[in-house]
């Protein structure tokens, strides 16, 4: 079972998730829909990209990713972010079009650009989180460590400048 | 290698007494290369190529040639876009082996080279063009006055370099939170509004090498594709700049080089050396450490620039091409010369999709995407032209280089505002354009300049493959080329 340290983990993904998922989602359907209906669809799109988001932090927590490689996670969107469209449309969308294999192909193929995005910015987010949880945190100490001895080597290097 | 050795040996040779000489200019020390960093990490200078490099060519110009002639006509884009890796690549080659910039190099080679380009940039450069887009995208979301945006920016600009202790990371921290942002709300947007076909049909595009339209040769459009073709990834001298960059990140031998400070912190900087360094070639020890800075740079060149420029193009194409299949009207807007007004239709259309929100969406896009020019825009001039100051003008180095630094950065502001306030009122898009011809020649110059710097001023093991060559002078062929059959068969420079 996955305890309240491997959940606080989570929290730098899901919060990039649900962002990314409310801004966009829920602006996009806005037009001629009644408030609800817009409500749904941003949070049909913003709950299962948030769930994904904590998840790989989860597993980044566990080992099963490492920081800021690109190849692992790029799979893990490939495969997330389809699941997570066809969710929002099945729940709040307006059918599709082109059939159910298409879309899946679309939707994995822009989802390496929403991966990219998604490092780039947990990169950024997670390793902060780490600071301040660490201290309570076994599982954010011990990432926390994966993240001070990268940055080590490098300002080992910086260190060199005269 | 060819290192000379001072004339007393009764002593083993010591490193620091050993130099590579290249062109006339001060010899290199040879000093250790340091270890490239642990792993393939995805956060490197290269965040400034791809903000510099993610502007008008990925947003407006490409989509809209898509619309104008088919998704065909993306071959070109494709092989603007790859030989700008390759010319970064080739860019990181010197910047990394020396801790100089390419301007350096250049100057090495031939000193006027160098000066041609500090021309070129101030000519260029210091227009507030750049600025007009983003701002005027600003305008239609809010009804603030383009100009009055683009001063406040301006003032900001200058106020946060000067304030910061450390430029780079400042800088590095901001641009990269923006790409990020623009990064997941482009693919998100682009999952929404566009389908497999859209994608399909811009991705096979790129592959009809060949293609173009009995339309596209004429003098209407055949300068608006040399255009495109130039601002496909970074244009102008964005990538020379990128050497500054690399090395004030400490990449490579760039980690012998102390970084710029902002003006407030100046007094804190480090005496500046006058030349760069070199690492010894001859150990292989060295040559493996060199292996992996390579590996570094090329892995940020694919993945990150590469990609990223791909995938913001393929996403705005995507939306573009939506936006015609709902309301027809777009194609037949953006033919015209205006870009303001064919932004507003691609926005207007885009809306027609999903909402007024939508559209508002698109043009936060460009506002943000004008946002990231500017930043790295004015850094990156400011940057160039000190370095190019401080090492070639005589009593430069009394001041420092953050010194300089800011007299370039408050220099290009100033005018900037002025311009802006004052300067010719013919509209945002009228700046731009002036810019196209000289921009264009200098990225067929620096494809010149690249070729004579890696193969003449690096020793032999770390000089480039004959085929990164090749694509080299491929590069200095199709912009100039394309620049000058232009100005010959048509009499336009660049659309």
């Amino acid at each position: 079972m996955i305890g309240r340290h491997s959940l606080e983990l989570a929290l730098p993904g899901a919060s990039i998730g649900a962002v990314a998922g409310a801004m966009a989602g829920g602006l996009t359907l806005l037009a001629g829909q009644s408030a609800g209906l817009a409500a749904l669809s941003a949070l049909a799109l913003a709950a299962p990209l948030a769930l994904f988001g904590g998840l790989y932090g989860v597993l980044l927590g566990r080992g099963v990713f490492r920081p800021g490689t690109f190849g692992p996670a790029g799979l893990y969107w490939m495969a997330a972010y389809p699941l997570s469209r066809l969710f929002q449309e099945s729940v709040a969308g307006v059918g599709l079009a082109d059939g159910v294999l298409p879309f899946l192909g679309f939707q994995a193929m822009v989802s390496l650009g929403f991966a990219i995005g998604f490092i780039w910015l947990h990169e950024r987010l997670m390793p902060h989180w780490l600071l301040h949880r660490a201290g309570d945190n076994p599982h954010a100490a011990e990432l926390l460590d994966h993240y001070v001895r990268h940055a080590q080597i490098l300002s080992r290097r910086k260190g060199a400048r005269r | 290698m060819d290192t000379s050795k001072p004339p007393v040996a009764a002593s083993p040779p010591v490193e620091d007494e050993r130099v590579w000489k290249a062109g006339r200019l001060e010899p290199m020390p040879i000093r250790k290369l340091p270890d490239a960093p642990p792993s393939v990490h995805i956060l490197g200078p290269t965040v400034f190529l791809v903000a510099l490099g993610v502007g008008m060519g990925e947003s407006y110009m490409w989509p809209r040639l898509v619309l104008l002639f088919g998704p065909e006509i993306r071959w070109l884009f494709l092989i603007g876009v790859t030989l700008q890796a390759v010319v970064m690549l080739e860019m990181a080659r010197y910047a990394m082996a020396t801790g100089e910039s390419i301007f350096s190099g250049a100057a090495r080679v031939f000193k006027p080279l160098m000066w041609f380009f500090f021309i070129v940039a101030i000519a260029v450069y210091i227009w507030p063009g750049h600025l007009s887009a983003g701002a005027a995208a600003f305008e239609e979301i809010t009804g603030v006055p383009w100009v009055a945006t683009a001063v406040v920016g301006l003032i900001l600009v200058g106020m946060i370099f000067s304030l910061t202790k450390v430029i780079y990371s400042v800088l590095e921290k901001v641009l990269s939170l923006l790409i990020g942002v623009l990064v997941i709300s482009t693919s998100v947007v682009a999952s929404l509004v566009g389908s497999w076909s859209d994608v399909v049909s811009t991705i096979t595009g790129m592959f009809a090498f060949g293609y173009l339209p009995p339309e596209a040769m004429s003098a209407a459009w055949f300068p608006v594709i040399v255009g495109a073709c130039a601002f496909a990834g970074p244009s102008g001298m964005q990538q020379m700049w990128y050497t500054l960059h690399l090395r004030d990140s400490g990449a490579g031998m760039g980690v012998h080089i102390p970084r710029i400070r902002g003006l407030r912190h100046a007094g804190e900087e480090e005496a500046m050396p006058s030349r760069g360094f070199m690492f010894d070639t001859e150990d292989p020890a060295e040559m493996a450490k060199w292996k992996g800075w390579r590996r570094w740079v090329t892995f940020d060149a694919l993945l990150l620039f590469w990609g990223i420029t791909m995938l913001v193009t393929i996403s705005f194409t995507v939306i573009a091409q939506a936006a015609v299949r709902q309301n027809p009207a777009v194609r037949t807007a953006v033919q015209g010369d205006d870009r303001e007004v064919a932004l507003g239709a691609m926005s207007d259309a885009v809306s027609s999709v999903g909402s007024s929100v939508l559209g508002m969406i698109f043009l936060g896009f460009i506002a943000l995407i004008g946002l990231n020019a500017t930043l790295g825009l004015f850094d990156s001039f400011s940057r160039g032209q000190a370095d190019m100051t401080y090492n070639f003008v005589k009593g430069a180095k009394k001041l420092r280089m953050s010194h300089l630094y800011a007299g370039f950065l408050w220099g290009v502001i100033i005018f900037g505002i002025l311009i802006l306030l004052f300067g010719p009122a013919d509209g945002p898009s009228g700046i731009l354009d002036t810019l196209a011809f000289l921009s264009t020649f200098a990225m067929g110059a620096y494809c010149v300049t690249l070729l004579l710097v890696n193969n003449r001023m690096l020793p032999k093991p770390i000089r480039p493959r004959w085929w990164t060559n090749v694509i080299i002078g491929f590069g200095a062929f199709f912009y100039l080329g394309m620049l000058f059959y232009s100005l010959f068969a048509f009499g336009v420079v660049v659309g």
